[in-house]
């Protein structure tokens, strides 16, 4: 199966994880579109939200080779074994199209001519999405099946951004689905809808959200493998008219949504002790 | 006529510009005010509002709108419409000044402060003095210089804002002359309402009906619940019926109805926050469900463009890009009584987000009606009241950071309650 990569930078480390992950498993993309890491519009924006000194910082902090190994650089822990490769870790997705031999390409947006007829050109039968621009139409009908996203939620409960947090404060349960993206915002055709179960020792909002996208590369994997041997099949979602779209969770709902994941910790911790302890009650009654 | 309005504005451009020869002290907070929106439309325009880095506590910016109204205050007792760069406080305005004492008690209860009570009743006997023996309360800007060949006008939107006032003055003082005045208000307004529901006619502005006088409808409303007249009930239901069915599917509102103006924001959000809570007041689901929907609409553009555009052309089609701050302060506080309302957290966060862009907005520091204002535009010279800072934006934005800190104190206790409540059931287990 032909495999293109849509990233939102050559820094992306989830896309250097899915990338690397599908090579792994033999699926090598033929290509990746990634956005340019800097433009004149996005200096401006950045000079005049942080001002001159931290807009130099954040530029330093992204040029400057890490001193530290390679490994200890992956800034999301749990993707560590879909970076690694016999010489450390990739942290980019040039090394990774260095390795495995595929093209990387850089563009203004997704959407653009030039970016469709670079996909064209690839011609694709799937098109992995891990950020970047709001994909048009154009682009969405170039890969034969279409453009798989991992949305960090369950679909179609929690459509949208900070999805995870919004899953803690609604009460839907944590989870993860692998889709193909239509014209709007995750309505498009469920492949793979899986709740998260993961360990109960989060330590924090980010270190779920690392654990759902480690989780989420894993998902794309199988559902790529699923798609090939056609094992599974896209299912429409049945309220794609439902508004179910979140925004961005401003900082003081992420306390509250904290708190929850404490408090979900807590519990799951507690019925964790509470089957252990019935385990061993049991077990001295047999 | 575009032609004929765009000679009068450049005309009372030109009038307000030649007044700076007057006060050349103007000059230098005028320039660097330019400056100041010229430099964060250059290098900020796409996030404007960037709200992550907001460094303005709640209170420092409540403090700092409040001391702008209270700065504001005339002698006569009344509030200025505007502080104008180029020519300084206007006259006091009756219209504001009634609904901008709700805000004032507001306040006070919640800073302990003696003072607001005063000014705020000072304020109220001012506007009882105004009320024209028809019940009913003068259009436009008080003329306390003395205009002998300018007769008063009744004005039907006028009087619903000073409603609003009176009810509230009459709950915290208990004067029953203050309800006596009240009373006759709403009911000059619904002697002068059309069988329709709408107000129309000499009274309306430019004569015609608009559906954002359904601020009318809500003060008449909180009249009813005072007064126990179904006359004022009545009115106010028969009002939110004909708002109703003005509301469109995509969530605009025809009858906003203003001839040589766009629907700019504040009226738009004038005619949601009227009919939310006026169904609020009355007990009207289709009221609160209509409401509800045109503020979704404006909640996804703001979240997803992260703003909303100063003025609407039909349906949200299009619009031009600056921003109505005192619209955006309305839609925060539209927002935020529909989380109250339906719990929905999603409300809540938009709020949130809004709250912290109108704080940045705003200037802590500077001279005499500047500090703490709330401009009519952003940038400065955007076409809703250039130049201006306005007390109505002051007045929204205090209500929306008073709402916020109630909502979110709410929030906060009810949610540690449930959460520590199942933290200690699963530390039991």
């Amino acid at each position: 199966m032909h495999i293109a990569m849509l990233c939102s930078s050559a820094y992306s480390e989830t896309g250097c994880a899915v990338a690397s992950r599908l090579a792994q498993l033999g699926y090598i993309p033929v290509g990746a579109l990634t956005l340019r890491s800097w433009d004149s519009g996005t200096l401006l924006r950045k000079l005049g939200q942080w001002g001159l000194r931290d807009s130099v910082g954040y530029a330093v902090a992204k040029l400057r080779p890490a001193k530290t190994s390679a490994c200890k650089a992956i800034r999301n822990p749990h993707l560590k074994a879909a970076l690694r490769h016999e010489r450390g870790a990739f942290r980019n997705l040039r090394e990774v199209g260095a390795a495995y031999k595929f093209p990387v390409v850089t563009c203004a947006n997704q959407n653009s001519r030039r970016a469709i007829a670079q996909m064209k050109q690839w011609s694709p039968d799937l098109a992995i999405f891990t950020g970047g621009n709001i994909l048009r139409r154009k682009l969405l009908e170039v890969p034969r099946l279409g453009v798989l996203n991992a949305h960090l939620a369950l679909l179609p409960e929690i459509r949208g951004m900070s999805s995870p947090e919004w899953s803690l404060l609604c009460g839907v349960p944590l989870g993860v689905t692998i889709h193909f993206i239509d014209s709007g915002i995750d309505t498009g055709p469920i492949l793979l809808r899986r709740e998260f179960a993961g360990a109960s020792d989060y330590e924090s909002l980010e270190d779920l959200r690392n654990r759902m996208i480690a989780e989420g590369v894993e998902l794309i994997a199988e559902a790529v493998c699923g798609l090939e041997r056609g094992t599974i099949s896209p299912v429409a979602q049945n309220d794609r008219e439902k508004d179910n779209q979140f925004f961005v969770m401003h900082e003081r709902l992420k306390v509250a949504a904290s708190r929850r994941l404490e408090q979900r910790r807590l519990s799951l911790a507690g019925a964790c002790a509470e089957s252990v302890s019935l385990g061993g009650y049991g077990g001295g009654n047999g | 006529m575009t032609s004929t309005f765009m000679g009068s504005r450049a005309i009372r451009a030109f009038k307000e510009a030649a007044c700076l020869l007057r006060a050349p002290q103007r000059v230098l907070p005028l320039v660097s005010r330019l400056a100041s929106d010229r430099r964060r439309t250059t290098f900020e325009y796409r996030h404007l509002y960037s709200y992550s880095s907001t460094t303005i506590p709640r209170s420092d910016a409540l403090q700092s709108v409040i001391a702008w109204i209270l700065a504001a205050q005339r002698r006569d007792g009344g509030i200025a419409a505007y502080y104008s760069l180029l020519t300084g406080y206007s006259e006091s305005y009756p219209e504001v000044t009634g609904y901008i004492i709700p805000t004032l008690y507001d306040v006070a209860r919640l800073s302990q402060d003696s003072c607001l009570l005063q000014i705020a009743e000072r304020a109220t006997q001012w506007l009882l003095a105004l009320q024209m023996p028809s019940g009913a309360f003068p259009a436009g800007l008080h003329r306390s210089h003395g205009e002998p060949d300018v007769i008063a006008q009744p004005s039907v939107f006028n009087t619903g804002q000073i409603l609003q006032g009176l009810v509230r003055a009459h709950a915290e003082t208990g004067e029953t002359q203050i309800l006596r005045q009240a009373v006759a208000a709403g009911d000059w307004l619904a002697a002068i309402q059309q069988s329709d529901g709408s107000w129309s006619g000499p009274a309306a502005y430019q004569g015609v009906a608009h559906t954002y006088y359904s601020m009318v409808a809500w003060a008449l409303a909180q009249l009813a619940a005072v007064s126990n007249s179904s006359r004022h009930a009545v009115a106010a239901d028969k009002n939110i019926v004909w708002e109703i069915a003005h509301f469109k599917p995509s969530g605009w509102i025809d009858g906003i109805n203003l001839h040589e103006h766009p629907a700019y924001l504040h009226f738009i959000a004038y005619a949601i926050q009227g009919v939310l809570e006026c169904g609020i007041a009355r007990r009207r689901d289709d009221a609160i469900e209509a409401a509800a929907k045109s503020a979704w609409v404006l909640l996804q553009k703001f979240e997803i463009h992260k703003r909303l555009l100063g003025s609407y052309e039909a349906d949200f089609k299009a619009g031009r890009r600056f921003s109505c701050l005192t619209g955006n302060a309305q839609m925060s506080c539209v927002w935020l009584r529909l989380f109250e309302v339906t719990r929905d957290l999603r409300y809540l966060n938009a709020a949130l987000k809004m709250n912290e862009m109108l704080k940045q907005s705003i200037a802590l520091k500077g001279g005499r009606g500047i500090a703490g204002g709330v401009a009519g535009s952003f940038p400065i010279w955007g076409p809703y009241q250039p130049m201006r800072f306005i007390s109505w934006g002051c007045k929204f934005l205090a209500d929306a950071l008073m709402l916020e800190q109630r909502l979110t104190r709410e929030f906060e206790e009810s949610f540690d309650e449930k959460t520590s409540n199942k933290i200690e059931a699963a530390q039991c287990t």
